[in-house]
């Protein structure tokens, strides 16, 4: 796959020679890409792709469940029901509180917790281990047992409480109105800090020894050298990170539904269980993806926002 | 310390003070200080599995009173031995662990060939990488889990752990690919290119180059990936019939209809379900490399 | 070179894996080869007990009958709904479907299960009540066999009660009796009664059949909402308890049945309202020194409850509905249903499994009052009301949690039922 170079212009051979070069490795270039990504290639179209093309279609259709239902292409008439359906524009709204409460949080704490990982503290296997405890529990256990610690009756929390006189007669986390969200944002956190803190720790052993030795023999304290070294080493990983979190939180449905189902009135119904319920209690699967692909869009257009602000500091 | 060119290293004239001799000269406050910290946030994090334990000791009774108590009364071992007892418990376990050890080894194996691409080579591919990465994470799972659950049915890929296995390598790739490129960016090509002009092929490039440095991406994703196969509940829930398990699935029958749920066997089973992770990542978080890396990325 | 032959040789491997697995995997859900038929049996059978009755069930069936052949499989509560959306989308629904009444009948309105009328036997047909038969019929085909029923009760701390000098009542208890032992149970730091309603809409909506209250009117299309006098009785009467009388916790109102139990245990509340299997719970976990009994049946102007019975059914993609139905006709002989009954602490429908337990029990545990409440179990009219489940979760439920947080007042509650009904139905 030689690039074809004319030979009646014998008048530049050294640029022919080098556009001549450049060609063929952008093309040799070209075909190791596809070779290196080849293994992934047919599974991903199989098994990701192609539903995903067909859950997004679906909301363009009025699919619903049943035995021998034909399903027919309504192009934008689900979209005009959402507009005026003021129960999804609430969980929206929900969903965009708990989205960014908790990344923002998971974000700062998991900073944090990764600087100390990254110290050279004593135990420090143990407390890395520790550290990643909500990652180890399956996620049916972690909401059955948020539900006993939070629980007014037989939950520690509420016994410290009582027990310090905080509150007589403990608070009902999950099933009062005004704590229900706060209570849920919190263990959201909890869930989440594992994956953001190894991360950033992951990323932070990628950081040169010499340029903190620079800074350091230019007289910087532990904290100039947090802000001026090890921050912008990091910006990478950290939008990459956060935009991830915050995708994922906004997509959270499994600990939220067995926590509190969406309760109580409504509180904490996130997007995604709304969208659950539609598919799946109430089968209709075309109104369900409907909401599905007006979350991708919208959320797209906040990452949007988010990446090229922060890309547009970048020096 | 030279650099893997060759090209000599700038001699300081002042005293190296490295940062690890900075760090050790920290003042003891300032490390006491830090040993409370972590100490908080170690009890935010774990305080939920040692409540874990302590149920799992305790008897139904117990478990009732109103005056919860952190060591129990009476150590009740019967839940262990119900949770055991408890059909295919085990059996469910080694499922797991084989599903979660497959789509592990798999997901480094596809996603580090196919993130240094993305990375390093400017492709149409990567347009259409990063479509897919965003629009596979943003789309509602289950929402796709219906068509996915036709597909694999006409594959004949129902109700097999490697239909499973396939189906958590496709969903984990994205994170994988996301986190790897990002990682693999933060890596200068200037190496890379040093190694090609010594003579060393692609494969070779990357093997003794790209992926040393990548070791701590690397522990990272296989940590994500892991978890996420032994954990993962709906895919396992809809894919599998019920002679097959996994031990999320297995789980689930400790909850009855309106939300009884057998707790002390519950809290016994899931400390089963959960030392086994705990085990993988103390193993895995010592390739976290330890400190800094010396300078031989800048030299 | 060599790295190019890698890749290749590792795409191979992956498509290799995936099609290995695909000649390993089972295909097909029931077979038959040379005559002889295999059912899939999904059962969600929790307890010990349950499971051992409903396994030792299908040893029996397939002993008897070795051409017809049943194997079981274990699901849970939990996640039955989902894996049979997904099941029933892919036509892979087990043969023999596990379920209940307020699950199954979306399913049987989407045409995914079976009627099963012509395979029933008339014993078993009129062993169980009409009432109940029309929980898990509709336009005249019967879609399921119900099997097992709950109801809820008032359950008391006798010693309270007889610290309080208040007699237990017997026969029956109205409501307003209730509403009178309760307001003479709060003293010395204890409530009278406490009422998990965390989720008010189930109970609101059955125990209203006590005064007549349907809260639909009309039916399958033109169903409409209609919230009057007799459907704001319990609602009100709940009220006055938690915020006239202070008889009940109101922290109760927001936790769940079973949250409730320990406070019970503890000497908190003198009197709980639970489903009947509860008292599973207490035997298993209050403390020997508890002393409890089950009251009279709920009565206002009569005990009617509504029927949620746990139901067996056949999926319309099976291939032996013939078979299937049989085994379900094994499955509601008395004997066999008494058995699965008293594993779950459930009602069977059967008067003839009724006696068999209160033969077996001696009416211990409350079973004697428990067992009694299932003569008033009948089929409601919102449980065949097309968007019910809708209107449940986005309407009925914050309203109902709203009033009984004291968040807004009766008129505004009925204003928001009748409306929020027309709006699921636009």
């Amino acid at each position: 796959m030689t690039a074809t170079v004319s030979d009646a212009r014998p008048t530049q051979p050294h640029q022919d020679v080098r556009r001549r070069r450049s060609a063929t490795r952008r093309s040799r270039d070209q075909r190791d890409a596809w070779l290196l990504v080849l293994p992934a290639l047919v599974p991903v179209l199989v098994l990701s792709v192609f539903p995903l093309v067909r859950g997004i279609y679906l909301g363009f259709t009025d699919a619903r469940a049943g035995l021998g239902i034909t399903t027919h292409f309504t192009g934008l008439a689900n979209y005009r029901e959402l507009w005026h359906d003021s129960l999804f524009l609430d969980s929206f709204r929900i969903g965009l509180i708990w989205a960014v409460t908790v990344t923002v949080t998971q974000f700062a704490l998991g900073l944090g917790l990764a600087l100390l990982l990254n110290e050279n503290l004593r135990l420090r296997w143990l407390a890395r281990t520790l550290a990643l405890v909500p990652w180890a529990m399956p996620p049916v256990i972690v909401a059955i047992m948020w539900r006993l610690l939070l629980s007014p009756t037989v939950g520690p929390v509420n016994q410290t409480l009582r027990s310090t006189h905080l509150s007589d007669t403990g608070i009902n986390w999950l099933g009062d109105f005004n704590t229900a969200l706060p209570a849920v944002i919190v263990i959201g956190v909890w869930v989440g800090m594992p994956q953001t803190t190894i991360t950033l720790l992951a990323g932070m052993q990628n950081i040169a020894g010499d340029l903190y030795e620079a800074a350091s023999v230019d007289g910087a304290g532990a904290f100039r050298r947090f802000w001026n070294v090890t921050l912008p080493q990091l910006r990478p990983v950290i939008l990459a990170i956060t935009s991830l979190d915050f995708i994922w939180n906004f997509n959270s449905f499994g600990l939220v539904y067995v926590l509190t189902a969406g309760g109580p009135g409504g509180k904490t119904m996130l997007p995604m269980l709304f969208s659950y319920n539609e598919a799946f209690r109430y089968g209709e699967f075309g109104y369900a993806s409907a909401m599905g692909n007006v979350m991708v869009v919208l959320v797209l257009l906040l990452l949007g926002f988010y990446l090229r602000a922060r890309l547009r500091s970048e020096p | 310390m030279t650099a893997a060119t060759g090209r000599p290293v700038r001699v300081r004239a002042e005293p190296r003070r490295t940062v690890r001799d900075a760090r050790r000269l920290r003042s003891p406050g300032v490390r006491a200080g830090q040993y409370v910290v972590l100490a908080l946030y170690l009890i935010f994090l774990a305080f939920p599995l040692v409540w874990l334990l302590s149920v799992s000791f305790k008897g139904p009774q117990e478990l009732a009173s109103i005056a919860p108590r952190l060591i129990p009364h009476h150590w009740e071992w019967r839940n262990y031995s119900d949770a055991f007892s408890q059909q295919g418990l085990l059996r469910s376990a080694l499922n797991s662990t084989i599903v979660a050890a497959g789509s592990t080894v798999l997901t480094i194996v596809v996603a580090t060939p196919t993130a240094y691409a993305l990375a390093r080579f400017r492709t149409r591919l990567r347009g259409a990488a990063t479509a897919w990465i965003l629009v596979s994470q943003l789309f509602p799972v289950i929402l796709i889990v219906i068509p996915l659950f036709m597909i694999l049915r006409d594959l004949h890929l129902l109700n097999s752990l490697g239909g499973l296995v396939l189906v958590y390598l496709v969903w984990t790739l994205p994170f994988a690919l996301w986190m790897l490129r990002g990682y693999i960016a933060a890596v200068p090509p200037d190496l890379e290119q040093a190694a090609a002009v010594d003579g060393a092929g692609r494969l070779r490039i990357l093997v003794s180059v790209v992926l040393p440095l990548l070791r701590p991406g690397l522990v990272a994703t296989a940590m994500f990936a892991f978890i996420s196969a032994w954990n993962e509940f709906f895919f396992a829930l809809v894919l599998l019939r019920g002679d097959q398990t996994t031990l999320p699935l297995n789980l689930a029958r400790f909850v009855g209809s309106e939300g009884q749920v057998s707790l002390g066997p519950l809290a016994a089973a899931s400390v089963l379900a959960t030392l086994p992770s705990l085990a993988v990542f103390a193993f895995l978080q010592r390739r976290l490399a330890s400190g800094l890396l010396s300078g031989a990325v800048k030299g | 070179m060599k790295w190019r032959a890698t890749f290749v040789a590792a795409t191979a491997a992956i498509l290799a894996t995936g099609a290995l697995a695909a000649c390993s995997s089972s295909s097909g859900s029931s077979g038959s080869s040379g005559g002889k038929v295999t059912l899939t049996f999904q059962s969600l059978a929790f307890q010990k007990p349950t499971i051992a009755a409903v396994q030792k069930i299908v040893t029996d069936w397939n002993a008897a009958h070795p051409n017809i052949q049943v194997k079981y499989n274990q699901g849970s509560w939990d996640s039955v709904h989902d894996q049979l959306v997904t099941q029933f989308q892919g036509g892979t629904a087990p043969d023999i479907i596990h379920d209940e009444a307020a699950d199954i009948s979306g399913f049987a309105q989407q045409g995914y299960l079976a009627d099963i009328s012509k395979y029933l036997p008339a014993d078993v047909r009129s062993s169980v009540p009409d009432g109940v038969w029309n929980t898990v019929s509709q336009g005249g085909k019967i879609y399921a066999v119900p099997t097992l029923l709950q109801s809820y009760v008032v359950m008391a701390n006798t010693d309270l009660l007889k610290k309080d000098n208040i007699a237990v009542p017997q026969g029956t208890l109205s409501w307003d009796q209730l509403q009178a032992m309760a307001k003479q149970a709060t003293t010395g730091g204890a409530y009278g009664l406490g009422w998990g309603l965390k989720s008010p809409t189930a109970t609101v909506m059955s125990l209203s059949l006590n005064f007549g209250g349907k809260f639909f009117t009309g039916a399958g299309q033109d169903a409409k909402v209609q919230v009057g006098d007799a459907e704001k009785q319990v609602p009100e009467r709940i009220h006055a308890m938690a915020y006239v009388d202070k008889s009940i916790d109101p922290a109760t109102l927001t936790q769940s049945g079973t949250d409730v139990l320990p406070s019970f245990y503890a000497g908190k509340l003198a009197m709980v309202v639970e489903g009947n299997y509860a008292a599973q719970q207490i035997t298993e976990e209050a403390p020997k020194t508890f002393n409890w009994t089950v009251l009279p049946p709920l009565t206002g102007t009569s005990s009617d409850q509504a029927a949620d019975p746990q139901t067996l059914s056949v999926s319309q993609s099976s291939k032996h509905q013939k078979e299937a139905g049989e085994f379900l006709a094994y499955f509601m002989q008395a004997n066999n249903l008494a058995a699965v009954g008293q594993g779950d602490w459930l009602i069977p429908t059967s008067k003839q499994a009724r006696d068999a337990i209160q033969q077996q029990t001696g009416g211990k545990s409350g079973w004697t009052q428990t067992l009694a409440g299932a003569d008033s179990q009948v089929a409601a009219p919102f449980q065949s009301a097309v968007n019910y489940p809708r209107w449940k979760d986005e309407i009925a439920t914050p309203a109902l949690q709203q009033y009984l947080q004291n968040k807004t007042s009766i008129d505004a509650l009925a204003t928001k039922l009748q409306s929020g009904w027309d709006n699921v139905n636009r």
